[in-house]
């Protein structure tokens, strides 16, 4: 069993990590889901970015009118995003970072080189 | 990518597997076999950059963005991409150059297997950070330059980048680097096109690509300055006939176009008018084998936080995310409908584009625009430039709009 926040519960199951990090910079990333005919499960169908639920739903229908009979939009912002160990990539990623002692740099070019605007 | 120097001029070129599955008739070194199947990658690697160019498809700005891929997930996402069997990794941004370990993921990437080039705008290249991507197993670094020094560094926000573009360009060549020019074209540099490519042929840069105008990113506000049907079209014929004329002189340069591929039916006509059927017949095979658009096929993207794009300027819809699950999973995943609307297009383009006689080797071409223009995915790409005798719809009523006839 996994609580919400990606815990582990009681039984033997696989174990999840949270995935906290954004799918979103200055505009808000709307989970999407479609359902093309009423006997299918909805399912999910990428996201889109909107700044609002009424641009995301303009969106959504823009690209998937022409196949879906149900839509739902989700703020990517307000799912909580839960991945089995051996597929998240973060956890994946792990046998990395102890390969860079000092995080996401080489060394070989600073930030400070990068003029300012 | 339409290689107008390979379908014109016969230039044996190195991207020829991938684009036309020419790699047996080759002499350079070719991607084959299941590469040839999966997506050239571009990732743009962060969403920083020290310019602020009024046509960014990523929209860049001066910081990075929250929540950016670190080195460890980086490495691990190249990993998954050297495994699906992705032929390249395109560094983009952003500008790659400002990510502090840029040096290591090449080097990881192409440990990997994977083939990487550099999209940059240059300025931030110097002798010794070109040699480093070199050593480390960098391919190609193609640079950014939309005009001459006034109307590029107008175009990039800042006065003094064509300089350092420049000297960027000769960083990578004395390093060693095949280096080539990326140019995308607009109402306000299309008239420095054949002075850039003088000027760059001289200093011994010889392959060009000229880009088109997509609406993505900051792209999609400034579509008043993308070229009317009639530019465009002279602008084609114009990098046709620089491209012939270099050849003729023994200066084999290499000219791509980019971003559009009303080009591949402009160039069977053209090879028609002014190199006889046979020719064109040759050109069309070509084409046909390169299969069009590769929107949601042949190219993918995958943006600063893991987001998965239909094509790099696309960045307004993600299929996924690499961080819940692999890219070949994501890319593969056809139950989503538009993916596989995308790949099955023929069925769904509409107007000129249902119709056209050179559906085969354009597709419809830019969905991202048609988006743009009329709000339908499979809706005709408002660049189209071709005449309807072009198109084989003579004498037929197509209420088209943005043609050149």
């Amino acid at each position: 069993m996994t609580a919400p926040d990606g815990s582990h519960g009681a039984s033997d199951g696989p174990a999840f990590e949270r995935v906290d990090e954004p799918r979103a910079d200055e505009t808000r990333e709307w989970e999407l889901f479609v359902r093309e005919s009423s006997e299918e499960s909805l399912r999910h169908a990428g996201s889109v970015s909107a700044p609002t639920a009424a641009i995301a739903r303009e969106q959504a229908t823009t690209l998937f009118g022409f196949a879906a009979e149900t839509l739902w939009l989700c703020p990517a912002d307000e799912t909580v995003r839960l991945v089995a160990d051996d597929v998240a990539l973060g956890d994946r990623a792990d046998d990395y970072e102890d390969q860079t002692p000092e995080g996401n740099s080489s060394g070989e070019i600073s930030n400070e080189e990068v003029p300012e605007q | 990518m339409i290689s107008v120097s390979k379908l014109l001029c016969r230039l044996d070129a190195e991207g020829d597997g991938l684009r036309y599955d020419a790699g047996e008739e080759s002499s350079k070194p070719q991607i084959r076999d299941r590469k040839q199947r999966r997506p050239v990658v571009v990732w743009n690697c962060t969403k920083q950059c020290n310019l602020y160019c009024e046509h960014c498809y990523a929209a860049a700005e001066t910081e990075p963005a929250a929540g950016e891929l670190s080195t460890a997930e980086g490495k691990r996402f190249l990993d998954d991409l050297a495994e699906f069997g992705a032929p390249v990794v395109l560094f983009s941004g952003g500008e790659p150059l400002a990510r502090p370990d840029l040096v290591e993921l090449v080097d990881h990437a192409s440990d990997a297997g994977l083939r990487p080039v550099l999209s940059t705008n240059g300025t931030l290249l110097t002798e010794e950070r070109a040699r480093k991507l070199r050593n480390v197993g960098l391919q190609y670094v193609g640079v950014s330059v939309d005009g001459l020094r006034e109307r590029n560094d107008a175009f990039r926000g800042q006065e003094g980048a064509f300089d350092q573009a420049l000297a960027g360009i000769e960083a990578s060549q004395a390093a060693g680097l095949k280096t080539g020019l990326r140019y995308t074209i607009t109402r306000h540099n299309a008239d420095d096109l054949e002075a850039v490519v003088d000027l760059l042929a001289d200093r011994g840069v010889d392959r060009f690509c000229f880009y088109h105008l997509d609406y993505g990113g900051r792209g999609a506000d400034i579509q008043d300055v993308d070229l009317s049907p009639e530019q465009r079209r002279e602008a084609v014929g114009r990098v046709c006939e620089m491209t012939r004329e270099y050849h003729d002189r023994g200066h084999e340069i290499e000219t791509l176009l980019v971003g559009n591929y009303a080009d591949a039916a402009y160039l069977v006509e053209y090879t028609r008018r002014e190199l006889g059927d046979e020719q064109a017949d040759r050109v069309l095979a070509y084409l046909r084998r390169n299969g069009g658009d590769p929107t949601g096929e042949r190219v993918a993207d995958v943006d600063y936080q893991g987001n998965v794009h239909l094509t790099q300027f696309w960045q307004g819809y993600a299929l996924g995310n690499v961080r819940d699950r692999p890219f070949g999973d994501i890319w593969t995943d056809e139950s989503n409908p538009l993916l596989r609307a995308l790949r099955e297009r023929e069925e769904h383009l509409t107007g000129r584009c249902g119709a056209c006689e050179y559906q085969d080797v354009c597709r419809g071409a830019s969905r991202l625009r048609a988006i743009a223009a009329s709000g339908d995915p499979f809706a005709p790409d408002p660049q189209c430039y071709l005449t309807d005798a072009e198109r084989g719809l003579a004498g037929e009523s197509t209420g088209a709009t943005g043609t050149a006839d």
